[in-house]
């Protein structure tokens, strides 16, 4: 069944144009499932991009741009969205594509049961118009909205439901877990879980193929050694990540090339707003000093960022002033700069505080979540040694630490945030606003920061249609949290791809492969 | 001889209950599941609700029943990181596994033992000292390295074989076989070796020691008195009379290769079971876990029954004790 022998390959390949290329790429991860709304995590939705299509999406540089929408306006004084919806679309297995799939995949993908759910929080109600028309309610004016849903992608209902698949199964699995029918430009040929997943150009894809791909192998490749050497032998074409340690080596080989770029993602150092007491350390059972919001300064000022990126970092960062990158929208250019590294002003605010012999506490840190993480909490810990502030390092895999940081464990901890709607508002509504299980808000606000002003603020945003208004309220928030130093930005984490020197791609900020932009010389 | 058996296997049920016990108090520790499975823009709903459904806010005595009883069906639960039958998963991963260590056990058993009997032969020899001080590499460096090194000049550098998978596979029924292709074939080379060297020169160096022994001994010495052909005397009397204990060995190591093969699978990204358990730990799917554990202490436990049943018919001391008993 899975026997392709080489006769057969070279026949195809003959049989196509000059150009055409057989693809291999691996990744860390396999994605875990092919159900487009079983599972939000950047894996899965990267991979299924290329299988399946929202009624929008994004370009190489990152701008949202029409795909099974042909266009949309605000319906009345910010009612909603009305789509018009792209004639002539088929699915992979040939039926039409209509207003119908749409209401249907937001069904699926706001159920309960749906991983994807949070996305239509703001949404009220889904109406047919006719059948390339279709309205969005929203709860109240919402004008990132178009925005946000780039991923939510369109399933053909008549498919799902002949196979017993409408709405997502994440624990137990259905028909769409392993096979997949959407409108994308790939459509699957072969999946094997954990194995290899093959890809075909979908011969009927509605929009003009740009790559020169005829088949497209992924396969999961944990070891990172390994990945390396199958790169360089040229058993694959493509991997992601390349180790930072091994990009310089491999810069300078003749037959791979390394693709860098800035992730979306910042990572930052995070503190206990609301704990009365330290935790660990020498001072456990002592009065929370990070209460004080100077001594949270002096930690940004002790932490002498170019000096992580320089060393851990080999070069491949940037430093972070603000929760979210420079390539995101609504990102305050008028707060560009991070507090400047400066000992010694650390050292006078801590004074100020009361702590001018220092205390001792406990860093929480992951050890296999983000690049070199374990590597930068230990520089984190010599810096703040310096200002005479001992922090006890405790690190751990990532599947023991959300946990402990839930337990309120820590005296103070890592966290990366990739905004998933690429906009500023994002890390605000998770990692800023007070937390408040009933409206989704703050749920990954560990510490319990609480800003009146902000969550004042929040919703004002998120309903602001005028861009000048609305980014003037998020230089307003990003102001607070620089002031308050709620968190302290400490870098934007890079992406580092290694490819064959034949292969030209398009590296987007938020990790995502995207085989239609791929091109075999 | 009945109640020697049925005395053997409730010993084994026993063993297998307790390695399930502490695999499940383990898991507690190996962290928590619901992180990997919710993306992340979850609420704190969310995880509560997803924790009862898997029922892991209970205390892990009750999970550990709740395995068991499934077990005892061949029920062994949905894999959290695929969604499908963890039976299902492993009948798939199997064949790459059991493969993979039946060409390992056969490099290692054969080379092992022609390399021990050629060592012992030509004990003062240049070649069998070359081979004796190489075979330290194999018993001294850890897998990975070899693995990696292996990867490094075969496929890097020489570009003669693959640095990882399985090449084409063919399905025979539900069993994947990787022996029918060429590449298949060639994916086999590397792997193999890695995850076989330890295990040759372990037999190496046990045949050779016992070879070394035998040849002292007076019947072949008397055997060389008769004028037969050295032949005949290493070959016929002698290595016969040193398989016994290699035997045993073999067949103890022969657990060892498959359970071991996680290693080996983890560098060469070889699609078997050991990757899925590593794969299982990273994302804390339990089921998958428990039940790999359990299949391997299964396999361990009746080679060991196996063993015992052996030794109880070749030595008859054994039978009078379970007479008496």
């Amino acid at each position: 069944m899975f026997l392709r022998s080489s006769a057969i390959g070279l026949v195809l390949l003959a049989a196509t144009a000059a150009q055409a290329a057989d693809f291999k790429w691996a990744s860390t991860t396999d994605p875990q499932t092919l159900d487009p709304h079983a599972v939000n995590s950047a894996p899965v939705l990267g991979f299924l991009n290329n299988v399946y299509e929202g009624l929008v999406r994004r370009n190489q540089d990152m701008a949202v741009e029409p795909a099974l929408a042909v266009s949309w306006e605000p319906i009345g004084d910010g009612e909603g969205w009305r789509f018009n919806l792209r004639e002539g679309v088929t699915f992979h297995d040939g039926s039409d594509f209509t207003a119908e799939d749409v209401l249907f995949s937001y069904e699926r993908a706001s159920n309960e049961v749906a991983d994807t759910n949070s996305w239509f929080a703001p949404v009220k109600e889904v109406k047919i118009v006719d059948d390339y028309t279709i309205d969005i309610l929203t709860h109240g004016p919402n004008p990132i909205f178009p925005g946000s849903i780039a991923n939510w992608m369109i399933m053909d209902s008549g498919w799902a439901e002949a196979n017993a698949a409408a709405l997502p199964d994440k624990d137990n699995g259905n028909y769409a877990t392993l096979n997949a029918n959407g409108t994308g430009a790939f459509r699957v040929t072969a999946r094997e879980p954990g194995l290899r997943t093959v890809l075909e150009p979908f011969e009927g894809w509605w929009d003009d193929a740009t790559h020169n791909i005829t088949q497209a192998e992924f396969t999961p490749i944990q070891n990172p050694a390994t990945a390396v050497a199958a790169l360089l032998s040229g058993d694959v074409d493509m991997i992601n990540p390349v180790p930072i340690q091994d990009a310089a080596r491999l810069k300078e080989s003749d037959e791979v090339e390394i693709i860098q770029g800035i992730e979306a993602r910042v990572i930052m150092l995070g503190f206990p707003h609301e704990a009365e007491a330290l935790k660990y350390g020498g001072d456990a059972g002592q009065p929370n000093p990070f209460k004080d919001v100077r001594v949270r300064q002096a930690v940004a000022h002790a932490i002498n960022v170019p000096a992580i990126l320089a060393t851990i970092m080999r070069g491949n960062a940037e430093e972070a002033s603000q929760l979210v990158s420079p390539a995101m929208s609504g990102y305050s250019a008028a707060h560009a700069d991070r507090r400047a590294f400066d000992v010694d002003k650390a050292k006078a605010l801590l004074d100020e505080a009361g702590y001018a012999n220092g205390f001792s506490f406990g860093l929480k840190c992951p050890n296999d979540r983000y690049l070199n993480d374990e590597a930068v909490c230990q520089a984190v810990v010599s810096m703040l040694a310096q200002i005479g502030i001992t922090a006890e390092l405790d690190a751990m895999p990532v599947r023991n630490y959300w946990p402990e940081l839930r337990e309120d464990n820590y005296d103070m901890y890592l966290l990366g945030w990739s905004p998933g709607t690429f906009d500023a508002e994002h890390p605000i509504r998770f990692l800023v606003t007070t937390p408040n299980p009933d409206k989704k808000l703050g749920s990954w606000n560990f510490g319990g920061f609480s800003n009146a002003r902000v969550d004042e603020l929040l919703p004002l945003i998120q309903a602001e249609l005028d861009a000048g208004k609305r980014q003037a309220m998020l230089d307003e928030v990003t102001q607070i949290i620089q002031d308050e130093q709620t968190y302290v930005p400490l870098y934007v984490q890079p992406l580092v791809w290694g490819t064959r020197n034949n292969v030209a791609l398009t590296q987007r900020p938020d990790n995502f492969f995207i085989l239609r932009w791929v091109n075999v010389n | 001889m009945l109640a020697y058996i049925i005395r053997r296997v409730f010993q084994s049920v026993i063993v297998l209950l307790v390695v399930g016990l502490v695999a499940f108090s383990m898991f507690r520790f190996v962290g928590d599941p619901i992180d990997n499975m919710l993306g992340q823009e979850r609420t704190q709903a969310d995880i509560d609700r997803l924790r009862t459904e898997l029922g892991l806010d209970k205390p892990f005595p009750v999970q550990y029943f709740k395995f068991l009883q499934g077990a005892v069906e061949g029920n062994f639960g949905v894999s959290y990181r695929q969604g499908r039958p963890v039976s299902t998963i492993i009948a798939e991963r199997a064949p790459a596994t059991l493969e993979l260590a039946a060409v390992s056990g056969f490099l290692a058993i054969t080379l092992g033992i022609a390399l021990g009997v050629f060592t012992a032969i030509r004990r003062q020899g240049f070649a069998a000292n070359a081979i004796m001080t190489v075979s330290l590499i194999g018993v001294s460096l850890p897998t990975f390295l070899i693995g990696i090194l292996l990867i490094y000049i075969f496929s890097v550098e020489l570009d003669l074989l693959p640095s990882f998978g399985r090449g084409e596979t063919v399905k025979i029924g539900n069993w994947s076989t990787g022996f029918l292709t060429a590449s298949g074939l060639k994916a086999l080379i590397l792997p193999a070796i890695t995850l076989g060297l330890y295990q040759m020169t372990l037999i190496m160096r046990l045949v050779r020691s016992e070879m070394l022994e035998v040849l002292r001994a007076d019947y072949v010495r008397f055997a060389r008195a008769r004028g037969l052909t050295d032949r005949v005397i290493n070959f016929r009397h002698a290595l016969k009379n040193t398989l016994v204990p290699v035997i045993t060995v073999t067949g103890l190591q022969l657990g060892s290769i498959i359970a071991f093969a996680i290693i080996t699978e983890t560098v060469f990204q070889w699609p078997g079971v050991g990757l899925l358990f590593i794969n299982a730990i990273q994302f804390v799917d339990i089921p998958v876990m428990a039940a790999y554990l359990m299949l391997i202490s299964v396999m361990f436990v009746s080679i060991n029954l196996i063993v015992d049943l052996l030794y109880y018919a070749i030595d008859p001391r054994l039978r009078i004790d379970g007479r008496t008993a």
